[in-house]
């Protein structure tokens, strides 16, 4: 991107008095909508999805990562096609998070902090997400300003917090950016914005070259270098990728909500938005703390501490924005399985001819039986794993503590 | 009538039946009579000789059939409510039914109260808190545990976040105390067999004792046998569950293990829990899962489950350190848990405990075993039958899907349910109404007058 390119998209001092009065108007609507919607107070089940999921960037990242169509890709790709033809329109009318950044730039600006002269780390970001999504893991997807903005909401809980603060402290990390080098997230880092960038350049730069450089010279200038970066980065996120999944997990995979893609690839499709931790009803959803290492860190998983996910919730299905969680229908919760059941016999109540019949009774799935056994006496918990899904209300009935006697694992 | 061809009838049909049922000549006089025999000294008196009864309907066969004849049944009481079943819903219902104004009786198949509690040594109290600690269970139950309190050995662990356990002595003479306080009356040794029934409504019970085949009428009956016997009999509907059955032990000398030999041998197996008396367990037992109503099976269960206790210690006692442990006793009662269920006109079911559903004609609150659920309501319609009329069922045979089966059946959850049939019985009495037609909202004002939480 060129110095002209950047002057397009910044504090333009030709824009008009109409778009500058305008502009901060649209965006503070967008930023009062965008709060509503993952408070969430605004009505419709999936409307916390819909601010993650205007970026063409997650999206784009999550169909080539998937190969599939999440249902509100339209919004991202409807966004993306606005932005081939009028460049940065997203971070202008729209971007919540550039409203932010705008009031805290006007701050530093005022305190004397300038816009430093730092390489363009954006594009790199961009394309290193898009050559892994190509491999099924689109890098660095959870840098979209839009997911960082919506991981500030959270369940203020004992158990929720510290990933909250995490996450906060991730988009306080942007604003305090914009605080200390006015317009550097915006014009440098932010993929969202470099993304739209690619697609408004992309095909200008795409003719120009078809053209041999003979086309308008200022247009050639800006589009140079863009097919070899694109190569370069891209090509290095598909070889981090690669070199990645060569290397086999360590550490337990965590227990994913219902829908989750498959476990490599979930790190990446992930955005951590938290939209699945706040529509739980039953609480059991959590980002987790940096418990499975820093690939999952602020991902969401699965604890049945108190509850258990519902027989016929779907809930974080609905709100996830990029397909992490594929929508499954309300009628095929029960095929969904999560986990097994591991019962430990160390700890069972029953070991103890202690009177519990907490995981029998609380199974939805009626998939607990305790069985006698003639020659010990005691009851042991048998799981017909035909029925069971790994729900987690035994786990979350068990009465057992410290440990509990049941446990649900990952597959 | 010739008196020795009587006598010689009698013992023929006797010899034929094998039976010695309806021995109903002795029957007559109730317990408040002073009783002939009755001294001070330590001495037997014959009551009467060369006697027969005159058993004009004993059971003779007919066309290789077992048959017994109509016959008149003496009238042992009439009362206005009558309490089948003396255990822990039994006493509380009585008690409550009483002191709300009715006069009561109260009959018990055992020599004791308690019922499974006591007699069954099932001596833990526990589905009485929940979550966050507060105690559900109030009222006469609450009063129950605050008297054993204040006697000594009595109970232990009544703490929050314990579980607390009674010695089961200390609870029977509690009971004698607290039933002979209220003014209850009552007949041990007693076990009601049949209700009365005229049309849909229950106007007594039949009871089989020594003292022969005895009928008891009463203007509304509460059935507190653990098994819906008088429920069941009257023809109202109800579910047949088979669940596990047990038989409880207690040992002692646990405080004589020679630690330093323990140490290093294997852990001892079913050991138990701690009592009020030092040194002592009580020791539950889960038993397979079989149908408890059928007398054949509780025979087998019996006898291979006290053969279990007996091999089970001596491979204690074989432990190095162990010698000194014994078998203090095994419950005189069998440990059923679920038999029959009424179906009521409500029920007691998990997804309300999950909603926190509250219900207009809330009686009674349950709590949670382990304290790690909240309170859940308990209707009034769950002790209610939808046809049979003037019954109430108390305990662990009200109306309560399987999942919730094994809450109902606890003992404090058993006080809270026999406590609001007592209220509720005695209301009806008072009313002149059917126990279905009861003002509810009377009966919790009573309740609430007599400290029960009702959420």
């Amino acid at each position: 991107m060129n110095r002209q390119a950047e002057a397009k998209a910044f504090p333009n001092p030709a824009r008009t008095r109409e778009q500058r009065r305008r502009r901060p108007l649209a965006r503070g609507v967008c930023l009062i909508l965008a709060v509503l919607a993952l408070w969430p107070l605004l009505p419709g089940s999936f409307t916390p999805a819909l601010v993650p999921a205007l970026s063409p960037f997650v999206t784009i990242g999550t169909i080539l990562a998937t190969r599939s169509l999440h249902f509100l890709a339209w919004l991202g790709l409807a966004v993306g096609l606005i932005v081939l033809i009028r460049r940065r329109f997203f971070c202008h009318w729209a971007c919540p998070v550039g409203l932010c950044l705008d009031g805290a730039g006007r701050l530093g600006r005022r305190l004397g902090r300038r816009r430093p002269r730092r390489p363009h780390l954006g594009p790199w970001i961009v394309l290193a997400a898009l050559g892994g999504a190509c491999l099924g893991h689109p890098l660095l997807l959870w840098l979209d300003p839009l997911a960082r903005f919506a991981g500030v909401f959270g369940p203020w809980n004992q158990h929720a917090r510290p990933a909250v603060v995490i996450s906060a402290a991730g988009f306080l990390a942007i604003v305090a950016l914009g605080l200390f080098w006015p317009g550097l997230w915006c014009s440098r880092i932010c993929p969202l914005g470099a993304f739209q960038d690619l697609l408004f350049l992309l095909p200008r730069s795409c003719r120009s070259w078809l053209r041999g450089k003979t086309g308008n010279p200022q247009e050639a200038e800006a589009s140079a270098p863009l097919p070899r970066r694109m190569l370069l980065g891209a090509v290095a996120g598909a070889s981090w990728v690669g070199a990645v999944s060569l290397v086999r997990p360590t550490r337990p995979r965590p227990l994913r909500p219902p829908g989750a893609v498959d476990e490599p690839a979930f790190t990446g499709v992930c955005t951590r938005c938290g939209n699945c931790v706040r529509a739980c009803p039953s609480g059991v959803i959590e980002r987790d703390p940096g418990r499975h290492g820093w690939a999952t860190l602020l991902t969401p998983v699965l604890h049945f501490r108190v509850d258990y996910c519902r027989e016929d919730c779907v809930r974080c299905t609905e709100v996830c924005p990029t397909g992490a969680l594929g929508r499954i229908p309300a009628a095929k919760k029960a095929d969904v399985r999560l986990g097994v059941p591991r019962v430990d016999m160390d700890v069972c109540l029953l070991a103890e001819d202690r009177e519990c019949s907490a995981c029998k009774s609380r199974c939805p799935y009626d998939a607990i039986r305790y069985v006698f056994s003639a020659t010990d006496y005691t009851l042991t918990p048998r799981i017909d794993m035909e029925k069971c899904t790994g729900c987690g209300a035994c786990e979350a009935a068990c009465p057992a503590a410290p440990r509990k006697a049941i446990v649900i694992c990952p597959l | 009538m010739n008196d020795s061809m009587n006598r010689r009838d009698c013992l023929r049909m006797l010899g034929l039946s094998g039976a010695s049922v309806g021995l109903s000549s002795l029957a007559a006089a109730p317990s408040s009579a002073q009783n002939p025999g009755e001294s001070s000294g330590f001495e037997s008196s014959v009551l009467a000789s060369h006697k027969v009864q005159t058993n004009p309907a004993v059971a003779t066969i007919v066309d290789g059939k077992v048959i017994q004849p109509r016959r008149e049944l003496p009238v042992l009481d009439e009362t206005d409510v009558l309490v089948v079943g003396g255990g822990s819903a039994g006493v509380v219902a009585a008690v409550a039914a009483q002191r709300t104004g009715a006069r009561v009786t109260l009959v018990e198949r055992y020599g004791h109260f308690g019922g499974l509690w006591t007699g069954g040594l099932v001596l833990l109290i526990t589905g009485h808190i929940v979550k966050g600690g507060k105690q559900v269970c109030q009222g006469i139950g609450e009063e129950i545990m605050r008297r054993l309190d204040k006697m000594d050995g009595a109970i232990i662990d009544r703490r929050p976040g314990a579980k607390p356990t009674v010695d089961a002595e200390a609870a029977k003479y509690l009971m004698v105390e607290m039933i002979e306080e209220a003014g209850v009356q009552v007949f041990l040794h007693c076990w009601g067999v049949d209700a009365i029934v005229t049309g849909n409504a229950i106007r007594g019970a039949v009871f089989e004792s020594k003292s022969g085949r005895q009928a008891i009428l009463a203007k509304v009956v509460i059935d507190a046998t653990g098994d819906g016997d008088v429920f069941a009999a009257a023809g109202a509907e109800f579910e047949h569950r088979s669940h596990n059955v047990g038989l409880v032990s207690r040992i002692g000398n646990l405080d004589r293990i020679d630690a330093a030999q323990a140490a290093n041998a294997p852990k001892p197996k079913h050991i138990g829990q701690r009592t009020p008396v030092a040194g002592v367990n009580w020791v539950n037992m889960h038993g397979p899962e079989v149908d408890g109503l059928d007398v054949a099976t509780l025979t087998r269960m019996e006898m291979s489950h006290r053969k279990f206790i007996w091999q089970n210690l001596q491979k204690n006692r074989s432990l190095p350190g162990h010698k000194q442990m014994y078998l203090v006793e095994t419950a005189p009662q069998l440990g059923v848990r679920i038999t029959r269920v009424l179906h009521g006109l409500n029920a007691v079911r998990l997804a309300d405990l999950r909603a926190g559903t509250r219900f207009a004609d809330v009686v009674g609150v349950g709590g949670a075993d382990g304290g790690n659920h909240g309170e859940w309501q308990i209707p009034y319609g769950a002790l209610v039958p939808t046809k049979i009329d003037n019954v109430l069922a108390a305990g662990r045979c009200i109306d309560a899907e399987m999942s919730m089966a094994d809450l109902i059946r606890l003992i404090p959850n058993c006080f809270v349910t026999g406590h609001a049939a007592g209220v509720a019985a005695a209301v009806a009495v008072q009313d002149r109404c059917l126990p279905r037609q009861v003002d509810v909202a009377k009966v919790q004002k009573i309740l609430r007058q007599q400290e029960a939480y009702l959420g």
